[in-house]
């Protein structure tokens, strides 16, 4: 049984294209059939995060108006070799793909992959349409921030008029300082407004863009903290109920440490 | 006299005149003299005194006129279209009356039938209805709710609710947690304050003396 997941956010930049590379990364590290598809037409980077741009050979466009089998679009990770990346095209835009055509290639990965990740555009236009068409679950990013949980709540109306019932939240670039401080968002007020199941809780953490630049998630890393939040997403993901963890806080010990190391 | 010889009804454009059935041109002169006399009633000085065209001579119309320039009303002689008997003009409003009660009755039945909403309503989604809105769930920020009658949210209100949309100053607003944007009730308005703690108890807006109020109520 194949689960189709839409990674989406409403507001831009809040960590979808992050999401969908670690967790795809994740479930692959864990014998998963994998493939993750891109449907951010014009501005592809799932490639980048992921090191694959190279590869690429053809894209989603090129199978949804019938050029080539989707099978001749995937590109296999050099290093998971259950993972794959249906790339998308940096020339066309988000017109170029619609529902039906997203569904109808849906419904074949469902045959071959146990996980289908779609990486979703920002915004609530047709892009947004098109990649929520398919999905059986869509997972919400947002930050411990007012306009981004504005934006997924709107998101989560939209789906919820879509017929998409089931959704989750990942509350990604928390700093547990700030929360601490009162300076951010915590959960709680973030559930107040979304009241939504959350099976995600990423810190803030400088090796997701040292990591992206490398082009290897940091779900990777044994040292990452996001990369354990990540790991413990798809846990969840694969049913497993693991708790969320409490954030290493930049207190008082951790800074006298910072001065004796000085 | 059981009836008036003159009679005088105000109209938007002033008074208009009418003369009971068989009174003669000096009955009426006689009678609106004694009027203009005695200072009492409606003729004001500078009001506009309206003559229906069919009421005796151009001759005698013109005394009239006269009569009332010389205690400094205007006199008009009302165009045909304008003119109607009293007794019509009575029937005629006392069914519009009757309409408009039917039509404000209506209005209010409208009122009273009642939508409900079993979810949260989020960001960007509207509710709009002339009846009254109950709402099972929360009002997020950004979503709207415009009712012609009362709103009341079992849950969390932090968006921008409108009752009485259509004028009804009688319409209320309740939630378990009342944090709104705005309040509107009829045509007033109430902004939040800029910070806004979460109430414990439920509270109720409504209308009094003019103003939005809110207070807590048990539920
Ligand atoms: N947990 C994190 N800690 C630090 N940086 C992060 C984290 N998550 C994402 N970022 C950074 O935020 C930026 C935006 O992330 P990403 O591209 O994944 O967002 P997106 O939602 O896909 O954006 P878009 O809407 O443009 O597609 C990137 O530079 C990424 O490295
Ligand atoms: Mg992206």
């Amino acid at each position: 049984m194949s689960e189709i997941y839409v990674i989406t956010s409403g507001k831009g930049g809040v960590g979808k294209t992050t999401t969908t590379a670690n967790l795809g990364v994740g479930l692959a590290m864990r014998g998963k059939k994998v493939v993750l598809v891109d449907t951010d037409t014009g501005l592809r980077n799932l490639d980048l995060l992921l090191g694959l741009e190279n590869r690429i050979m053809y894209d989603l466009i090129d199978v949804t108006e019938g050029r080539v089998p989707y099978k001749k679009a995937l590109v296999r990770h050099k290093k998971y070799d259950s993972l794959f990346l249906l790339p998308t095209s940096q020339v066309k835009d988000k017109m170029a793909v619609n529902p039906e055509q997203l569904i109808t290639l849906c419904n074949e990965l469902r045959k071959e992959f146990d996980y289908i990740l779609i990486d979703c555009p920002a915004g609530i236009e047709q892009g947004f349409k098109t990649a929520i068409a398919a999905a059986d679950t869509a997972l919400v990013v947002t930050m411990p921030e007012i306009s981004a949980v504005r934006d997924a709540d709107k998101i989560i109306g939209e789906l919820g008029r879509a017929d998409k019932e089931n959704i989750k939240l990942i509350v990604n670039r928390i700093r547990p300082q700030m929360v601490e401080n009162g300076d951010m968002l915590d959960m709680e007020d973030i559930d107040d407004i979304l009241s939504l199941e959350c099976i995600g809780q990423v810190p803030d953490d400088i090796k997701v863009v040292t990591s992206t630049n490398k082009g290897e998630p940091c779900i990777t890393m044994d040292d990452s903290q996001a990369g354990t939040a990540y790991r413990n997403i798809v846990g969840r993901m694969c049913g497993e109920d693991i708790p969320f963890m409490t954030f290493e806080k930049e207190g008082f010990w951790t800074r006298l440490k910072h001065v004796f190391r000085k | 006299m059981s009836e008036e010889i003159v009679k005088i009804k105000g109209s938007k454009s002033g008074l208009q005149l009418s003369f009971a059935d068989g009174a003669t041109f000096d009955d009426v002169r006689q009678d609106i003299e004694d009027k203009l006399v005695s200072g009492t009633g409606f003729f004001l000085r500078g009001t506009l005194v309206l003559l229906p065209s069919d009421a005796f001579t151009e001759e005698e119309r013109g005394k009239l006129q006269k009569l009332f320039h010389e205690h400094g009303l205007i006199c008009r002689t009302m165009k045909p279209a304008e003119q109607q008997t009293p007794s019509e003009k009575v029937r005629e409003e006392s069914k519009q009356h009757q309409e408009a009660v039917k039509k404000a009755k209506a209005e209010k039945d409208k009122v009273q039938e009642m939508v409900v909403v079993n979810r949260t309503l989020r960001g960007g989604q509207e509710i709009r209805t002339e009846s009254s809105v109950m709402v099972c769930g929360n009002v997020n920020p950004g979503a709207q709710i415009i009712a012609g009658g009362s709103i009341d949210i079992r849950g969390t209100c932090r968006g921008m609710v409108h009752a009485g949309a259509f004028g009804d100053s009688t319409a209320f607003i309740i939630a378990d947690h009342l944090m709104p944007t705005q309040i509107r009730i009829s045509n007033l308005i109430a902004r939040s304050p800029d910070e806004m703690e979460k109430t414990e108890r439920a509270e109720r807006a409504s209308i009094k003396e003019g103003r939005i109020v809110i207070e807590p109520i048990e539920r």
